[in-house]
């Protein structure tokens, strides 16, 4: 803990830690210092002056250490003679300010009518104004009028595309530099910079493609004026014309809180829609970040191509019907079918549909086959006892903590864990990578650990026996409540750790935080390294305390929610192993995304989706029933961290659609259960119920808000930028048993074998930009999505004869995609590493052999 | 390619330094010297060579003055007009280089053989009227001169001698 210090501010003395930023110091006790240039999620730079405070410090007696005092007993200021930047001064013993005296005032006023000397008079139609931080300012302290001619103003380009997705204003930003250190030194990826000096300083970029970044939406968010906006939602609407709706981004497992902007529009006929997605504030998921990806992926919830009748084939024909025709027809299948239906959930359905769909199964028979799709990741009872703490933030992590990533390409799969741990390397913090090949996040990491696909158990299994040998293990809680001790000791013996360097700056960490994803992992090779990073978070006791402990990195949003309502990917494989007549797929596209999935699918008897597009798999079935986007509905979703979260209605329906929980409970009710819920509170609640470790997430704890730092949005909108207070709740995270005191925890041997491999092994890898069923819609990102491609190691492909950039041949099975050759010498030999969801037609989802070859002509 | 033409160079430079990034002044040089003024594919051919984004360089490009990104004469006459320099006469002087060579301030000639720019101190107050040309300095002029080492340099260029600093 910092030294606690005493300060000044206006005469009134606050007890402060030292050497806090003085504009945060002030802000949190209630004194507004603006800024320009500071944020609070960056170092200082003191750029724009407008922070401008009177600074003095006590006098303090050299050889007694008292303050010297006046006549009247008042201890003496020093002050500076001149006013100092606030945001470039830490807080020490003795420090006083002035905040309010005629001289700040008129310092502040100087410094907005200097900024205000070449910015335009846009307010009127600038995207920014109601809530721009210059506007503020400039109403709160400018002068009211300039002494500065009009016609001298420097008039700049107005449309300056910084790529695809955001714009310039030359004229009107003020250079406080904000957009250009978030990129170099929160994000890392350094493109975007100041051109030429002076009154012509301008912001730039050349990379390729043009601001090359997954994070570049966040600039106009923190941008002080309306220099950057983004395609989007320039000239979209105005603020103040905007209905905020709390939301959550149904696309990764971090599960960022966003709000939707939302306004009655000419182009839906007057009807609600979303203008725009920004991001929430929450300190304890996403910060005040988002994504592109999050922020430019909502199309999917107004789109014309959605489906928006139910509809049942007639032979060729798919004949629209109404809503009872549905559900009787799909109850008289589920009835003839019985037990011998597959049912798949698909990975962002609402925790309240899932609890519907598990109801549903229940009423069908007694195997209730419940799937999950994508079915490549497992290990719930590995999170399940040695989940993240309770209260884990990143951002609180420091040169005492350690993280590994493992077998993810993290950006791709979750970009704003990946943005936290990139910036907890840069505090100090252990971050070690393991993957196969490399990803962006080795260039932050303390360590890597390669290894070839296949191994990635044996790597953890070999950080548990390091722990082993180096007498890691903690006796206390090993043998107050471990149970498998023995038989996992036993089987260490002898492991060999592959990387003992590595190993140890995460066994020498206090506080140890795992990431495993699933790349290069077959489903069964996951779920042991899951049960591995278990086995050794257990071991060394960094479970049940907050920045300790296992984060799956699930390939969708609510795949945690999935497996806590009891769906598992297990159970899909064995469907697809043997196959049932009938399938209920609900909010999913295997049949569009897996090879083996499309031809199981092609083969069924019958088959039901709840979609909210023709997917492949739509097209395929005998009763298609239109779901609702995120948009349209209410409901939660549980982030990979367990922690629980509301999302609101922001929208009408899209045709008849219906959220996935009333179809299924309207189904339901046909099989004889019981009369539909009004509300996806009374879902949860019976969730709560029944499900003991959902027994804290009743609606109002999930809506409940505290005061979190640094303050956006109101009347700060200067002072963190533009992302929104949150008012639709934090959310609340599930305790994993080493959270119980009374749950016993359980180790045991993995199974480390790594699969056979014979010739080329295709290596189904995550983008970020993909052509998701969702997010394809979406076409403002399209120049962000590649054209589908399959990446070779330059050995390979000279043996097969492919040139780097050629049209190939991918075999899978029966089919054949074709796909674009990435030839280079980083991606491992011997694999093929093929993205998933890119192509038009299915490719895979989890790794096989296969073959790459030339296309014939 | 500059990597092939200048491979010693290059190594040299990187040698200088503990990490690439910081080779980056010099090979801008390298490369203005080379093509006479920096394109962005000049830019980004030394961002590659340095590693660093493309934009880094082009943002180095632009603060410092003596790096140009606009095509430019052969010779690049800059003639400070300052104001001790303007105290000597400076301005004047500019204004009839301008005029002898036929062009607007800041302009190129025609044959692309001359671009003229004013600038700030070059730190030879004393010895103003005064420019450099190519970076080399010619002080304590007046027109004669100035017209002497013109018609000297449009011969050199006309022959294709190789040009001052080389
Ligand atoms: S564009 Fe905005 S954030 Fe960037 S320097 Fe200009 S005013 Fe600041
Ligand atoms: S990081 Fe993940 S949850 Fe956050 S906005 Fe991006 S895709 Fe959505
Ligand atoms: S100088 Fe302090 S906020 Fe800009
Ligand atoms: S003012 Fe011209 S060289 Fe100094």
């Amino acid at each position: 803990m910092a030294d606690i210090v005493t300060i000044t501010i206006d005469g009134q003395d606050f007890q402060v830690p030292a050497g806090t930023n003085l504009v945060d110091a002030a802000k949190m006790l209630g004194t507004d210092i603006p800024v320009f240039c500071y944020h609070p999620k960056m170092e200082p730079v003191g750029m724009c002056r407008m922070c401008l405070v009177e600074l003095g410090s006590i006098s303090v007696n050299r050889e007694t250490g008292e303050p010297d005092l006046d006549e009247n007993g008042e201890p003496v200021v020093r002050w500076f003679p001149k006013l100092q930047t606030a945001c470039t001064q830490k807080t020490y013993e003795g420090m006083v300010i002035r905040t309010t005296t005629e001289k700040v005032v008129a310092g502040r006023d100087d410094i907005l009518e200097f900024i205000l000397t070449s910015h335009p008079l846009d307010c009127p139609v600038c995207d920014k104004g109601g809530e721009c931080p210059l506007q503020n300012l400039t109403m709160a302290y400018g002068p009211g009028q300039s002494r500065f001619v009009f016609t001298d103003k420097l008039n700049l380009d107005k449309h300056v595309p910084l790529g695809e997705l955001i714009y310039l204003d030359r004229e009107r930003c003020i250079q406080c530099a904000r957009c250009v250190r978030f990129c170099d030194e929160l994000v890392g990826d350094d493109v975007l910079a100041f051109h030429e000096r002076g009154r012509r300083l301008q912001i730039v970029t050349i990379s390729d493609p043009p601001f090359d970044t997954k994070f570049s939406g966040n600039t106009t968010d923190i941008c002080p004026v309306g220099a950057l906006t983004t395609t989007d939602f320039r000239f979209g609407a105005r603020p103040w014309e905007l209905d905020e709706v709390p939301t959550i981004c149904p696309y990764c497992p971090v599960g960022c809180n966003l709000s939707a902007s939302t306004r009655l529009d000419r182009d839906t006929g007057g009807k609600k829609i979303i203008k725009r997605i920004m991001p929430r504030q929450n300190e304890e998921v996403n910060e005040i970040w988002i994504c592109d990806k999050g922020r430019f992926g909502h199309h999917h919830s107004r789109s014309t191509e959605r489906i928006l009748h139910p509809m049942i084939r007639k032979g060729d024909e798919l004949v629209t019907v109404d809503w009872a025709t549905a559900y009787a027809e799909v109850a008289a299948r589920l009835k003839k079918y019985g037990d011998r239906t597959g049912f798949v959930a698909g990975p962002a359905l609402s925790n309240e549909d899932l609890w519907e769909l598990r109801k549903l199964t229940r009423l069908v028979g007694e195997q209730r086959q419940r799937g999950l799709w994508p079915a490549t990741m497992s290990g719930i009872e590995a999170i399940a006892q040695a989940g993240a703490g309770v209260g884990t933030r990143v951002q609180d992590m420091g040169p005492g903590g350690a993280i590994l990533v493992i077998a993810s390409d993290f950006e791709e799969e979750a970009p704003i864990w990946w943005l936290q741990v990139k910036q907890a390397a840069d505090r100090g913090v252990k971050v070690v990578v393991a993957n196969a090949r490399g990803t962006k996040l080795d260039k932050y990491a303390a360590a890597t650990m390669p290894y070839a696909y296949g191994d990635a158990v044996a790597v953890m299994n070999g950080l548990a026996a390091r722990a082993r040998s180096r007498k890691k293990i903690a006796r206390s809680l090993v043998e107050s409540r471990v149970d498998g001790m023995d038989a996992l000791i036993d089987s260490l013996k002898g492991v060999k750790v592959p990387h003992p360097e590595a190993a140890d700056l995460l066994l020498d960490a206090d506080d140890l935080l795992i990431f495993a994803g699933g790349e290069g992992l077959t489903l069964a090779q996951h779920g042991e390294l899951m049960q591995a990073a278990a086995n050794l978070l257990i071991l060394t006791a960094h479970v049940g305390r907050p920045n300790n402990g296992l984060v799956a990195v699930w390939p969708g949003a609510n795949v945690q929610g999935a497996m806590d309502m009891g769906f598992s990917a297990e159970t899909t494989a064995a469907l697809l192993d043997d196959p049932p007549p009938m399938w209920f797929i609900a909010e999913a596209d295997p049949a569009g995304e897996d090879v083996r999935a499309a031809e199981v699918i092609a083969n069924a008897e019958c088959v039901v989706v709840t979609s909210l597009f023709m997917t492949e798999t739509a097209q395929q079935a005998d009763i298609i029933l239109p779901g609702q986007s995120f948009a349209e509905r209410d409901g939660t979703f549980t982030n990979g961290m367990r922690r629980v979260q509301r999302f609101y209605t922001a929208q009408g329906p899209i045709g008849d659609s219906l959220p996935d929980w009333k179809i299924f409970a309207h189904i339901g009710r046909q099989m004889g259960g019981d009369q539909p819920r009004i509300s996806t509170g009374l879902v949860m609640r019976e969730i709560t119920e029944k499900v003991f470790r959902y027994a804290d997430m009743g609606y109002p704890n999930l809506a409940r808000v505290e005061k979190q730092f640094p303050d956006v949005g109101g009347d700060d909108l200067y002072y963190g930028g533009t992302a929104y207070t949150n008012t639709g709740g934090l959310g609340v995270q599930w305790k994993t048993n080493a959270e119980h005191e009374q749950h016993r925890l359980t180790v045991r041997p993995v199974n480390v074998d790594s699969f056979a491999a014979d010739g080329l092994q295709l290596i189904p890898v995550r983008v970020l930009y993909d052509r998701g069923m969702w997010f394809r819609v979406s076409d403002v990102m399209d120049q962000r999505v590649p054209a589908p491609y399959v990446e070779l190691n330059e050995a390979d492909a000279a043996g097969l004869g492919i040139a780097d950039g050629e049209q190939i041949a991918v075999v899978l099975g029966e089919r054949t995609v074709e796909v674009r050759a990435r030839v280079n010498g980083k991606t491992p030999a011997g694999y093929a590493l093929l993205p998933m969801r890119l192509s038009d037609a299915p490719t895979l989802t989890v790794p096989a052999a296969g073959v790459v070859q030339k296309i014939e002509e | 390619m500059l990597a092939d033409k200048y491979a010693d160079r290059i190594e040299e430079i990187f040698a200088k330094y503990p990490d690439k990034r910081s080779g980056i002044m010099d090979l801008l040089y390298l490369a203005q010297e080379e093509y006479g003024w920096l394109s962005e594919d000049a830019l980004r051919e030394v961002a590659a060579l340095c590693d660093v984004d493309p934009t880094q360089a082009q943002s180095i490009a632009g603060f410092y003055t003596m790096f140009s990104e606009k095509p430019k004469g052969k010779y690049w006459l800059q003639v400070c007009t300052d104001l001790p320099c303007a105290l000597r006469g400076a301005d004047q002087f500019y204004r009839e280089l301008c005029e002898y060579l036929g062009v607007e301030d800041g302009g190129t000639t025609g044959d692309g053989l001359f671009t003229v720019e004013q600038v700030m101190c070059l730190a030879a107050c004393d010895r103003a009227p005064m420019l450099q040309c190519n970076f080399h300095y010619y002080e304590n002029l007046d027109m004669e001169t100035i017209k002497a080492l013109i018609e000297q340099w449009r011969a050199r260029a006309l022959e294709e001698v190789p040009e001052p600093g080389e």
